[in-house]
């Protein structure tokens, strides 16, 4: 907005010196990849030209373009043989193996893989140097290959699927261009269009280039996919604006001309377009890892590190216990595979497509699957205003007349019940203008639709004002049949006003000249204003009056019009020819009604939701191409900036003392404009994010909101950003959750955002940033409750080791746990409900409250892992001792029992066993030993269901995890008795008894888990929570 | 834990489900699978054998069962307690292979001696008359003797009522001597012993190669 503002230093893109300069961008292009990094850097920073500066004779000269010929057309090959055609190079699409490959190759999987391959290498040292190797290590490798292999597959089909509704959005291109070449207009390819290439617009079409408007006859342009401002914005030769974004005589690329034509020349083609620089600094941006990625890989790390800990522990053990030096290896590998949790993979995969399924029925549909949980680790929004936070529709919001302003109803279902007299016959002029000196109407066929969400023809204050007389007075095409046109002046930019002349309904002889327009002016043509409906003239009460009224309404960021009216005397009543050019009229003492202010209102869902992100502790930035004032009013009326809290601008005024002797520290609101924000430094930037909790950000060029997403970043948030145009695209692809909208959205926004908004409402975010955190904290309910098994299913090998005992719980056996008891409870918990209100606490801190925590491992691996071995172990020794191995005999037994040559081994009773015989009893100790895991597994389930709370407080309503108890226990009554299970899995039946040895066990550890969390409860921040609290 | 070893019967098993039928193993057992693999000229590749089998039969000596019981043949010697007596099992009866009157048990003349028994399991009562049959895989090699005559296991020694109560029980023994042909000429052969004469005791099962059954090698060599 401040002139004269120095430029940026000039950037190879600068295009003034040579006479074509722009023929270079192919070779540019080549550069481009070399240089990519540097290239970024340039691209954020602001368009630089300056052909809207230029005079029409230096245009001419600097293209070499004759401006009423246009090309030759053999110049316009030439060029376009130089330059290429005109269209913007598509970003670098992944193919789809490599995406496949991600899927294989990623965090978790690699684990997998890893352990898959251990298992191979012990296998074939196994077989090398025994004979009679152990296949369980070759089939356990074979599962773990295999879990990947599925999962990876899973999520990949999973990923596709979101892709591919992305594609049914492409279109973007404007398909055909009308150019002036050799003096002849002729339709070409936009591809084909050059630099230079005279070229005309008209209302409808997209425009095919960068252009310099030479000529323009009540050109308005839709620049809302470019800069956010929603409305269209005339266009004219003269150079208005330093800023070229801001300069009215420039169109651009991809925008859309709404009405009127244009004339002019192509300043820049494909990339070099200003939507095209956009295209190409979304694309160069690399995106960082999302926050549950990152999370994953710290899950990997602590378990990795518990992993080798254990395996060289034992290692070392087993080689001081006197087992050679192969063996001992073979167990370090066993160990370490033992502790890949096999089944969490597919567990989370499959947690984070459920919560994606439940919020795309929400109407956040999301692209990656881990951007599922980033909202809810989200502790930033950077919110766009136009359609996101408003509804994108022009609607009345005050009126004043009588000399008071009324609120009109602006919520977008007309509930809000607001009301003003309508009784006044004041209204019933302003009524009549507002209908009549209108050239809006609805478009037809639209008799069901409401009032609020009819298409219309016109601009949109007209379409604003011909809905709300249609809604609150009476229909306006009856009233405009009652009372017709017979002339008009139609709204300009330099006279501001709009008049038509009625035959009126009530006096049919007699015509009435109404007008509206810009305020001051409309007050200049009065000199009576209406009362009540009643004439008064014109006093200087009145004008304060009005002076008051324009200023309140202005500043509430409203478009203010005017309006006023003048019976005509009765020598131009009926058959009277107007003429309009000539005004054989009068036209001045007319009489003032009231004014009509127009806003893009709020949505009426946004208030409600900016006010739950703010309980939940998520700042919300407003970033928006929109003027200042709208954007405060706005910011004001969604709660962005809250009621208690005012802007420097604002405390000075009502302090009545210059800004800067305010003290800043009680200031927590600001609104930024964008032309200060292009002189900031990060550290000021920083500064400004810091300090102030409310901060509004307007008139921001695409590449400013690039940076103030890198500000939060940068400050350690994580960021979410939301917005529609093409010019919000850098920084969706730059946030940590981009979010594009479903029904506004330009495609190239879609492309780059992480989720998409179907319904382009703000509240939705909301539901998705609940969902985020509940999937979070289910996740970890998740983990807790996978990760709990491992240690039954580690300590029998170990115990093998140590004690020399037979083998309690086999291969096989801990992969039916992990890959099949394990995997519904573990995911019926994805189907909890909240603790507490997740929306009134603060967003995690993604240093320090992580996934999986020492405290998570503690407590699983620690604590309830322990409580579950001994009942696997108890169950184990009871049933060897039913049987007659009694414990103390078991012990260093191991050589002897597994001696297949040893066919009449005595037990405790003096019994003797063959060696297939003591096989079948200890597969059936393994198989009990499974089933004792699933028993104690029902017990932790219930137990992770919460993490504070007690269950009797969070009740079993989740129906799935009921299901998933009682599916575990099917299958493991499956695996169990099914006849044939003995030779497929080495399964056998078990009496009932022994179902129950575990059960002690697993009341035990609901009792002591519920008296860890009483305790927690009772002692917040105590030593327990301290060291438990996961 | 504790209070579940309280709750064990000392004398026995609570199950006995997961062995309903005895195992056959042979006695001396050869250091790699059951391949009796020697020489009759070089004493020390068989002396093992032999010192083991004299070991093995030190408790059968008619010494050591002076204070055993004569049951009576041919009947079940069931008891209920709380003394149990064990029945005699005189080595006599394994006859050539008694070492009494051969303290090579045959090695030294090719002929060797191996004791077959069946695994003890408690209360285990055959029905019928067991009797432990062995045949040469092949005739044509090596003719098969057993000892007592036809194997058989008298029904005096069952039921066996555990180590507890049962002390000093004698586990019956069959004794199985090769004897190769003279017109052999590779003193090779393979030994199958099956548990018959008794429809309770199982011989045959896919995957338990012992249960009721045991298979063993001869080789040898002068």
């Amino acid at each position: 907005m401040e002139p004269g503002k120095e430029k940026g230093t000039a950037t190879p893109r600068e295009q003034n010196q040579s006479p074509r300069p722009n023929l270079k961008p192919v070779t540019m292009n080549k550069n481009l990849r070399k240089k990519k990094k540097k290239d970024l850097e340039e691209l954020k920073k602001e368009v630089d030209m300056d052909d809207h500066k230029l005079t029409l004779d230096e245009l001419s000269a600097k293209y070499s373009v004759d401006l009423t010929r246009g090309h030759s057309l053999k110049d316009a090959q030439e060029i376009l043989f130089i330059n290429g055609p005109n269209s913007l190079t598509p970003p670098p699409s992944i193919p789809n193996w490599v995406k496949f490959c991600k899927q294989m190759f990623g965090g978790f999987s690699l684990l997998l893989w890893t352990g898959a391959f251990l298992c191979f290498l012990a296998y074939s040292i196994n077989l090398r140097y025994n004979e009679k190797a152990d296949k369980d290590n070759l089939y356990l490798g074979i599962v773990l290959s295999a879990v990947v292999l599925i999962t990876g597959c899973f999520s990949y089909y999973q990923e596709s699927k979101s892709s591919k509704i992305m594609e049914s959005f492409k279109n973007m291109v404007p398909q055909q261009a009308l150019v002036i070449r050799d003096g002849e207009r002729m339709q070409i390819n936009v591809k084909d269009v050059v630099l230079g290439d005279l070229v005309e617009v008209k209302g409808g079409d997209q425009v095919p280039a960068d252009i310099r408007v030479i000529s323009a006859q009540g050109c308005k342009v839709d620049n809302s996919s470019l800069t956010g401002e929603s409305e269209p914005q005339s266009r004219c030769p003269d150079c208005t604006h330093e800023n070229p974004l801001e300069t009215r005589n420039i169109i651009f690329f991809s925008t859309n001309c709404v009405e009127g034509t244009a004339r002019g020349i192509v300043i820049s083609t494909g990339d070099n377009t200003v939507m095209g620089r956009i295209a190409s600094l979304t694309s160069g941006l690399t995106m960082g890892q999302t926050p549950i990625a990152v999370e994953i890989e710290h899950f990997i790390h602590l378990i990795t590190a518990v992993a080798v800990f254990l395996g060289v522990t034992f290692f070392f053990l087993s080689l001081i216990l006197g087992y050679g030096w192969l063996d001992a290896v073979i167990f370090l590998i066993g160990i370490i595979v033992a502790n890949v949790p096999e089944g969490l993979l597919a567990t989370v995969t499959v947690c984070l497509t459920l919560t994606a399924k439940r919020m795309a029925r929400k109407n956040c549909l999301v692209k990656n699957l881990e951007a599922v949980e980033t909202l809810g680790s989200t502790s930033t929004i950077c919110s766009d205003k136009t359609g996101t936070l408003t509804q994108n529709r022009m609607t009345v919001a005050h009126l004043w007349f009588d000399k008071t302003v009324y609120e009109a109803d602006t919520s977008e279902e007309q509930t809000t019940g607001k009301t003003f007299p309508k009784s006044s016959d004041t209204w019933f002029y302003l009524a009549r203008i507002a209908g009549l000196c209108n050239r809006a109407d609805f478009k037809p066929h639209q008799e069901s639709v409401p009032v609020a969400k009819r298409a219309t023809t016109g601009d949109a204050s007209e379409s604003a004002l011909l809905k709300f007389i249609e809604q609150s007075y009476n229909s306006v095409n009856e009233m405009r049949e009652k009372n017709p046109k017979v002339a008009e002046i139609p709204f300009n930019s330099t006279n501001k006003y709009q008049m038509s002349i009625h035959l009126l309904e009530d006096n049919p002889q007699a015509h009435m000249l109404m007008m509206k327009g810009a305020p001051e002016k409309i007050l200049d043509f009065c000199t009576s204003f209406m009362l009540n409906g009643q004439e008064f003239p014109m006093d200087e009460e009145m004008k304060v009056d009005f002076q008051n009224a324009y200023l309140e309404l202005g500043g509430m960021g409203e478009r203010v019009l005017g309006f006023c009216y003048l019976n005509l005397p009765s020598n131009f009543s009926k058959g009277f020819q107007f003429n309009t050019d000539e005004l054989n009229f009068p036209m001045e003492s007319l009489c003032f009604v009231g004014l009509i202010s127009m806003i893009d209102p709020p949505r009426t869902a946004v208030p409600d939701a900016v006010g739950k992100c703010r309980n939940a502790g998520i700042k919300v930035i407003m970033v928006t191409g929109d003027h200042p004032i709208t954007a405060k009013a706005i910011a004001k009326s969604v709660g962005i900036i809250s009621e208690a809290n005012e802007t420097a601008e604002e405390m000075a005024a009502r302090l009545n003392i210059p800004v800067s002797q305010l003290n800043t520290k009680s200031i927590k609101a600001i609104v930024v404009h964008g032309s200060e924000l292009k002189d900031m430094d990060s550290n000021q930037l920083d500064h400004i994010l810091k300090t102030y909790k409310e901060i509004v950000f307007a008139r921001t060029s695409p590449q400013q909101k690039l940076i103030i997403v890198e500000g939060c970043q940068r400050l350690g948030a994580i960021v979410a950003v939301t917005g529609d145009g093409v010019n919000d695209s850098p920084a969706l692809k730059k946030a940590d959750i981009g979010i594009a909208m479903g029904i506004t959205g330009s495609d190239v926004s879609k492309q780059a955002a992480d989720m998409i908004l179907l319904d382009d409402n703000f509240a939705s975010i909301v539901t998705g940033v609940e969902e985020g955190r509940l999937i979070f904290d289910n996740l970890k309910k998740s983990i807790a409750y996978t990760l709990t098994s491992n240690i039954p299913e580690i300590t029998p090998f170990l115990m093998f080791i140590i004690l020399s005992i037979p083998l309690p719980l086999g291969t096989i056996t801990i992969l039916c746990i992990d890959l099949g008891t394990d995997m519904v409870p573990a995911i019926s918990l994805a189907y909890e409900s909240p603790e507490s209100d997740i929306m009134k606490r603060l967003p995690r801190n993604p240093k320090t409250d992580n996934l999986v925590n020492h405290r998570l491992i503690g407590m699983a691996y620690g604590q309830i892992g322990m409580i579950q071995a001994l009942a696997g172990f108890f169950t184990y020794f009871v049933i060897l001792a039913e049987n007659g191995f009694k414990p103390l005999d078991l012990l260093g037994i191991r050589l002897y029992w597994d001696d297949a040559r040893l066919n009449d081994l005595e037990d405790s009773y003096g019994q003797q066993w063959t060696y297939e015989q003591r096989k079948v009893m200890e597969f059936t100790c393994q198989t009990s030993f499974f089933i004792s895991i699933v028993i104690v597994q029902w017990a932790d389930l219930i137990i992770c269901k919460t993490r504070r709370n007690s269950l009797f407080k969070q009740g079993m309503k989740n129906k799935v995890l009921l299901f998933g108890i009682f599916e575990e226990t099917m299958l493991a009554a499956i695996l169990s008795y099914t006849p044939g299970m003995d030779v497929a899995l080495r399964m056998y039946p078990l009496k009932i008894n022994w179902w129950f040895c575990a059960i002690p066990y697993s009341a035990l550890i609901f009792i002591y888990d519920e008296g860890r969390k009483l305790i927690i409860r009772r002692r917040p921040g105590g030593w327990l929570e301290k060291e438990t609290y996961y | 834990m504790w209070a579940m070893l309280q709750t064990l019967n000392d004398e026995v098993p609570k199950y006995r489900d997961q062995i309903p039928s005895p195992g056959l193993m042979v006695f001396p057992k050869p250091l790699t699978a059951l391949e009796y693999t020697y020489s009759m000229s070089k004493p020390p590749t068989y002396e093992k054998f032999t010192e083991d089998l004299k070991r093995f039969l030190e408790p059968y000596s008619v010494e050591e069962q002076k204070n055993l019981t004569n049951c009576p043949d041919g009947t079940p010697f069931k008891q209920s307690g709380p003394v149990y007596q064990a029945c005699q099992f005189p080595v006599s009866l394994l006859q050539n292979c008694s070492g009494v009157n051969d303290t090579d048990f045959g090695y030294s003349k090719g002929q060797p001696c191996i004791l077959v028994k069946m695994n003890r399991i408690i209360e285990l009562m055959p029905d019928g008359s067991p009797q432990i049959i062995c045949d040469a895989k092949d005739a044509d090699i090596a003719n098969i003797l057993t000892y007592p005559d036809h194997g058989l296991i008298d029904l005096k020694y069952f039921p066996y009522y555990g180590k507890k109560r049962h002390v000093g029980y004698r586990q019956p023994l069959v004794a199985v001597q090769v004897i190769f042909e003279s017109s052999a000429t590779k003193k090779e052969v393979t030994v199958e012993c099956k548990i018959g004469g008794s429809s309770n005791l199982k011989n045959e099962d896919d995957r338990d190669k012992f249960l009721g059954r045991v298979v063993f090698k001869v080789t040898v060599s002068t």
